[in-house]
C-alpha cells in the first residue's frame, strides 16, 4: 500500500532523517519506535507532505505527489500529537470537517454518505454527548478523540498516527489504541504509528521500525527488532533490565 | 441524529439584511444638512422611477449626489475589510490579525501613494493605476510580514504576527511620509492614507467596490470551508485534502485585492476588519459559513455608523473615520489582546 | 513576562502614532504641507520692530520679543520660513541668502540656493556650515534646543511670526531693519496697503456674496480655511463673507455643508501640474455641485502659487488676483 524509499530529510545543513525505507501492506501496523530526536515525527510528517524531504514515497505504486491532496486524503490520514485550537468549533464542526476530501469543490454538498460516516465516528469515539460543545472547552483526551474521530469520518486506509497518545492519561491511551486496534480489523486497511513506549508498541503492533539517530536501525517483526541488543546500543541503556524492574514495582 | 444545517440560514440572513437596512435608512436620514425625512423619500423614490423631483424640495443633490453615495461606499468598503478581516483571521488562526494590525493597508497606501507621486496610470482608467498599485502592494505586504512572520516562529503565534505587523507598519508608514515629503502637493494629506476618508463618494467609485466585492468577496465566502480548516490549523488543513498552498495563496489575492481596492478609495480605514469579525464571532460562532456572511453585514453596519459619527459630530467639521474606527478598534484590540493571551496561559 | 511588557508598549505606541497623526480640525502643520500651512492663528506676539542703528550694529526686537544686536552689516543669511525669504527678496536683499528651507519656493531665484532641512529634521551641522550670521525662521520651525545650539555657535536667530495682515507689515519692518533696508521695507509696505486699499473699495457692491475657500480637493476630504486665516482677512477686506467663518483655522469639513451654505464664490488653492484637469475644471464638473450658485455662474477662481496661505508681500497679489476676478464676474452678472 505505502512504499517508503530513501527518504531524507534536511533541516538546513543538519539531517533529520537519513536514507529511511520502508513499506506497509494491509492488515499491518507498523510501529516506529527510538529515542528522542531520532526523526521518528519527521517521517510521519515528510510522508504527510507537511515537510520537504528528498526520496520517494508511492501510494499504490503511484507517486504520492501525483495525487491530489483530497485524494491523498481519501488513502492517508493523519493524527498529530496534539491539536490546539484557537477558536470555539464544535465538536460536530471537526469531526464534519473529516469528510473534506470527498466534497473538494467549491460548491460540493454534504451527501447521505457524508453523514453516515460522521455518525459511525461519533459512535466509535464515544462523543455523542459532546458534540454540540465547544473544542475549547474539552480536556486533552476528548480532543485528541475529537481528531480520531475526524479521521474515522475521513475514512482513509492508511493511518499515519505521531504519538497520539503523548499527552493522554493511561485510560485514553488504552481506549485510543483498543480504538485502532478495533478500526483495523476491516481488510484493506494498515497503521504506521510512531509510539514513544515501548511497551505499548509491543502491546499492539506486529511489524517495528527502530531509528536512531535518523537512521533505521533495525525493521521487520517487532519481537525481533524490539531485541536487547538493539535497543541497548539504541538507547545506550540496559532497557530490558529497567522494564523489568518497572514491573517488579507492580507485583 | 438529527442533521444541522452548517451554514447561514434564511431567517438568520433576513435579519441581518434588515438591520443593515434599517441602519442604511438611518444614515442616509442623518447627515449634517438636515433634510426632512418625508422629502429624503420623495428625492429617492422619485429618482428611481424617473419621475422629476418637486421644486419645493431644497437642492436635492445633498442627498443624492453627495450622502446616498458616500453611505453605499461605506457600507461596501465595511463589508469589504471585514471580509477580509474574518479571512485573515481564519487563515492565521489568529483572532488579531487584519489588514490594518499586519499593516496590509499601510502598504496598500503606500502603492496608492506611489502611483500618485510617480504619475503610474493606465491609458484607458485613470484610477486603474493607483488602484493595481496598491493592490500589488497589498499583496507583496502580506508575502513579506507572513515569510518574516514564519521566519520568527513557525507557529504564527499571535505575539509574533502582532509585533511584526506593528514593525512593518511603522516600517512603511515612514516610506510613505517619505514620499509625501519628496512629492507634497500631489501626495496631499497623510492622514487620507493613514486614516481615511469617504467624504467624495460616488457612485463610480461605489460600482468599483461592488464588483470587487462580488469577485473578491465572492472568492473568500466561496472558500468558508478551507478557512474552518484553517482556523483549526493549517496541519490538520492539509491532513484532511486541503490544498494548503493553492487555497492560502488565492485567500491572499482575494484580501488583497479588496483591501487594494477599499484603501485606494477610502484610504486605510483601521481596525474595522478587526472588530467586526470578533464580534461577528460572538454571535455566530467561528464557523465561516455563518462568520463570513454576517460579517458582511456587520461591517457595512459598523462603517455606515461609523461614518455618520465622522459626519456629524463635529458639524459642520469632519471627523477623518479612522479616527472613529480605530478610536473604538484600539480598546478593543488591547482587550481581545488580553483576554487571549490569559486564556493562552491558564 | 518582559516580552509582553514590551509587546504593550509597541502596541501603546502604535495607537497613540496613529491617534496622533489623526484628528479633526488640526491647528498644526501636521495635516497641511508646511508649503501652505506657514499661517495658523495660534498665539498673537505682535512686537513692533525697533531699530538703533549705531555705526555698523544692528539691534532689532525679533517678533517673539527676543532682543537682537548683530555687528552688522549683514550677509549672509539663511531663511526656513517660504515667507520670510519672500520679504527678504522684496526688500531686495535676497542676494544675502547662503540656504533656504525646503518648502520657500518664491521668487524663481531662491530654487538655486541651497536647500537645508528645517522642523524636525533640522541638520544644524548643515546650517552651521553654510556660515550664516542670521537664521531666519518662524515659531514652529525649530526646538528651542535647536535655537540654543545655533546660537551658540554663533548664529543669531531671528523668529518671525505674523498671523494677520497687521502683522506681516510688522515682520516686513522688521526684515527691513535686520538688511538695513528700512526704506525699501517701507515701500513694500506702501505697497500692499495701497493695494489693499484698491480692493477693499468696492465692498458696498458685494454685501451679501459669500466666498468659500478650497484647501483641499474632495478627493482627499474637504478642508477649508476659516476665520482666523489670510484668506478670511482678504475676503472681508473686499466685502465678502467667508462661509465658513464659523470654524477656526484650516478644517476638514461637511461637503453637504458646502451645498448647502451655496456660496457665490468658491476660491481652490488646489495645485496644478499643467495636465488632466484644471482644479476649478474639477469643481464644477462635480456630481451634485450643479446647483452651486458659484458653479452655475462658473465662477470659480484657482490661485496655486501660495499668495493668499502665506504672512508676505505677495498677500496683496492674492488680494488683487480675487479682487480682479470677482469683480470680472460680477460685471458680467
Amino acid at each position: 500500500m505505502l512504499e517508503v524509499k530513501n527518504l531524507k530529510v534536511r533541516y538546513g545543513n543538519l539531517t533529520i532523517v537519513d536514507d529511511v525505507s520502508f513499506s506497509i501492506n494491509e492488515g499491518q501496523w507498523l510501529m516506529i519506535v527510538g529515542p528522542n530526536g531520532a526523526g521518528k515525527s519527521t517521517i510521519i510528517r515528510a510522508v504527510s507532505q507537511g515537510a520537504p524531504y528528498t526520496g520517494e514515497v508511492f501510494l499504490y505504486d503511484k507517486k504520492i505527489e501525483e495525487y491530489k491532496p483530497y485524494e491523498r486524503a481519501r488513502i492517508i490520514g493523519v493524527l498529530a500529537q496534539s491539536n490546539y485550537v484557537n477558536y470555539p468549533f464544535t465538536v460536530r464542526e471537526v469531526i464534519r470537517l473529516g469528510r473534506y476530501a470527498y466534497a473538494p469543490g467549491i460548491f460540493s454538498r454534504q451527501s447521505e454518505e457524508d453523514e453516515r460516516y460522521i455518525s459511525e465516528a461519533i459512535e466509535m469515539t464515544g462523543l455523542g454527548s459532546l458534540l454540540n460543545k465547544s473544542v475549547l472547552t474539552l480536556s486533552g483526551g476528548e480532543l485528541q478523540r475529537v481528531f480520531l474521530a475526524q479521521l474515522f469520518a475521513q475514512n482513509p486506509r492508511i493511518l499515519l498516527l505521531d504519538e497520539p497518545t503523548n499527552h493522554l492519561d493511561l485510560l485514553y491511551q488504552k481506549q485510543v489504541f483498543a480504538l485502532i486496534q478495533d478500526w483495523l480489523k476491516t481488510p484493506g486497511r494498515a497503521v504506521v504509528s510512531v509510539v514513544h513506549d515501548l511497551s505499548l508498541a509491543r502491546a499492539y503492533g506486529r511489524q517495528a521500525l527502530l531509528l536512531d539517530k535518523g537512521k533505521i536501525k533495525a525493521l521487520g517483526d517487532i519481537d525481533e527488532v524490539l531485541n536487547p541488543k538493539n535497543l541497548d546500543m539504541v538507547y545506550s541503556m540496559d532497557v530490558y533490565a529497567w522494564m523489568r524492574s518497572k514491573l517488579e514495582q507492580w507485583r | 441524529m438529527i442533521k444541522k444545517q452548517e451554514g447561514f440560514r434564511i431567517y438568520e440572513y433576513i435579519l441581518f439584511a434588515g438591520i443593515t437596512f434599517l441602519v442604511f435608512i438611518l444614515c442616509v436620514s442623518v447627515g449634517s444638512v438636515s433634510v426632512p425625512l418625508k422629502d429624503i423619500f420623495t428625492i429617492i423614490w422619485n429618482s428611481v422611477w424617473g419621475i422629476p423631483i418637486p421644486e419645493t424640495i431644497a437642492s436635492p443633490s445633498i442627498i443624492l449626489s453627495v450622502r446616498l453615495p458616500r453611505v453605499i461606499c461605506a457600507a461596501l468598503t465595511g463589508a469589504s475589510l471585514s471580509l477580509c478581516g474574518g479571512a485573515m483571521q481564519g487563515l492565521l488562526r489568529n483572532p488579531l490579525a487584519d489588514g490594518s494590525t499586519l499593516g496590509v493597508s499601510s502598504g496598500a497606501a503606500l502603492g496608492a501613494a506611489i502611483a500618485i507621486a510617480f504619475g503610474i496610470t493606465m491609458p484607458s482608467l485613470p484610477f486603474a493605476g493607483t488602484m493595481v498599485m496598491a493592490i500589488v502592494f497589498a499583496f507583496v505586504s502580506l508575502i513579506v510580514i507572513l515569510t518574516l512572520a514564519y521566519k520568527m516562529d513557525f507557529s504564527l503565534s499571535t505575539n509574533t504576527i502582532i509585533l511584526i505587523g506593528v514593525i512593518y507598519s511603522m516600517f512603511v508608514s515612514s516610506i510613505l511620509a517619505l514620499i509625501i515629503t519628496f512629492a507634497p502637493d500631489k501626495v496631499k494629506h497623510i492622514t487620507f492614507w493613514t486614516m481615511g476618508s469617504l467624504s467624495g463618494s460616488n457612485f463610480d467609485n461605489a460600482l468599483v467596490l461592488l464588483f470587487a466585492l462580488v469577485i473578491f468577496g465572492g472568492g473568500i465566502v466561496l472558500h468558508a470551508r478551507e478557512l474552518n480548516a484553517f482556523a483549526i490549523g493549517e496541519e490538520n488543513a492539509l491532513h484532511i485534502g486541503v490544498n494548503v498552498k493553492r487555497v492560502k495563496l488565492l485567500i491572499m489575492i482575494f484580501v488583497s485585492g479588496l483591501i487594494g481596492v477599499c484603501v485606494s478609495i477610502g484610504g486605510s480605514i483601521g481596525f474595522i476588519g478587526l472588530v467586526t469579525p470578533h464580534i461577528v464571532r460572538m454571535i455566530t460562532g467561528p464557523n465561516h459559513k455563518r462568520l463570513l456572511p454576517a460579517s458582511l453585514f456587520g461591517g457595512a453596519t459598523f462603517l455606515m455608523l461609523a461614518d455618520l459619527v465622522a459626519r456629524v459630530l463635529l458639524n459642520p467639521l469632519e471627523l477623518p473615520i479612522g479616527v472613529v474606527t480605530s478610536f473604538v478598534g484600539a480598546i478593543l484590540f488591547v482587550y481581545i489582546f488580553y483576554t487571549s493571551r490569559r486564556k493562552t496561559h491558564a | 513576562m518582559k516580552n509582553r511588557k514590551i509587546l504593550i508598549l509597541l502596541l501603546c505606541s502604535f495607537i497613540v502614532v496613529s491617534t496622533v497623526i489623526s484628528g479633526g480640525c488640526t491647528k498644526t502643520s501636521n495635516i497641511v504641507p508646511e508649503s501652505i500651512s506657514s499661517q495658523t492663528p495660534t498665539s498673537k506676539p505682535t512686537h513692533e520692530a525697533i531699530t538703533e542703528i549705531k555705526d555698523t550694529a544692528i539691534k532689532i526686537t525679533d517678533m517673539t520679543g527676543r532682543e537682537i544686536v548683530l555687528d552688522g552689516p549683514v550677509t549672509r543669511v539663511v531663511a526656513l520660513t517660504p515667507s520670510d525669504c519672500e520679504i527678504l527678496y522684496a526688500v531686495g536683499a535676497g542676494e544675502t541668502l547662503v540656504g533656504r528651507g525646503e518648502f520657500c519656493d518664491y521668487p524663481q531665484e531662491v530654487l538655486n540656493v541651497p536647500v537645508v532641512q528645517s522642523g524636525v529634521n533640522t541638520n544644524l551641522e548643515q546650517i552651521i556650515s553654510l556660515k550664516p550670521q542670521v537664521l531666519l525662521m518662524n515659531t514652529m520651525a525649530q526646538t528651542e534646543e535647536q535655537v540654543e545650539a545655533l546660537e551658540a555657535a554663533g548664529i543669531k536667530v531671528v523668529v518671525s511670526a505674523a498671523y494677520t495682515i497687521e502683522e506681516v507689515y510688522d515682520s516686513v519692518s522688521m526684515i527691513g531693519a535686520l538688511m538695513n533696508r528700512e526704506a525699501e521695507a517701507k515701500a513694500v509696505i506702501a505697497s500692499m496697503k495701497e493695494t489693499f486699499a484698491e480692493v477693499s473699495a468696492k465692498a458696498s457692491d458685494f454685501v451679501g456674496k459669500t466666498i468659500y475657500f478650497e484647501v483641499s480637493p474632495l478627493e482627499y476630504g474637504l478642508w477649508t480655511a476659516g476665520s482666523g486665516t489670510f484668506m478670511n482677512e482678504i475676503a472681508e477686506m473686499i466685502g465678502l463673507k467667508n462661509c465658513f467663518a464659523d470654524v477656526t483655522g484650516w478644517c476638514e469639513i461637511s461637503e453637504e455643508q458646502v451645498l448647502e451654505r451655496n456660496p457665490d464664490y468658491i476660491l481652490t488653492v488646489a495645485m496644478y501640474f499643467g495636465e488632466g484637469t484644471r482644479p476649478e475644471e474639477e469643481i464644477m464638473n462635480r456630481k451634485g455641485w450643479e446647483n452651486v450658485t458659484a458653479v452655475k455662474n462658473r465662477a470659480v477662481l484657482n490661485l496655486y502659487n501660495n499668495e493668499l496661505s502665506r504672512p508676505s508681500p505677495r498677500l496683496a497679489d492674492g488680494a488683487r488676483m480675487l479682487f480682479d476676478f470677482i469683480n470680472g464676474t460680477a460685471v458680467k452678472d
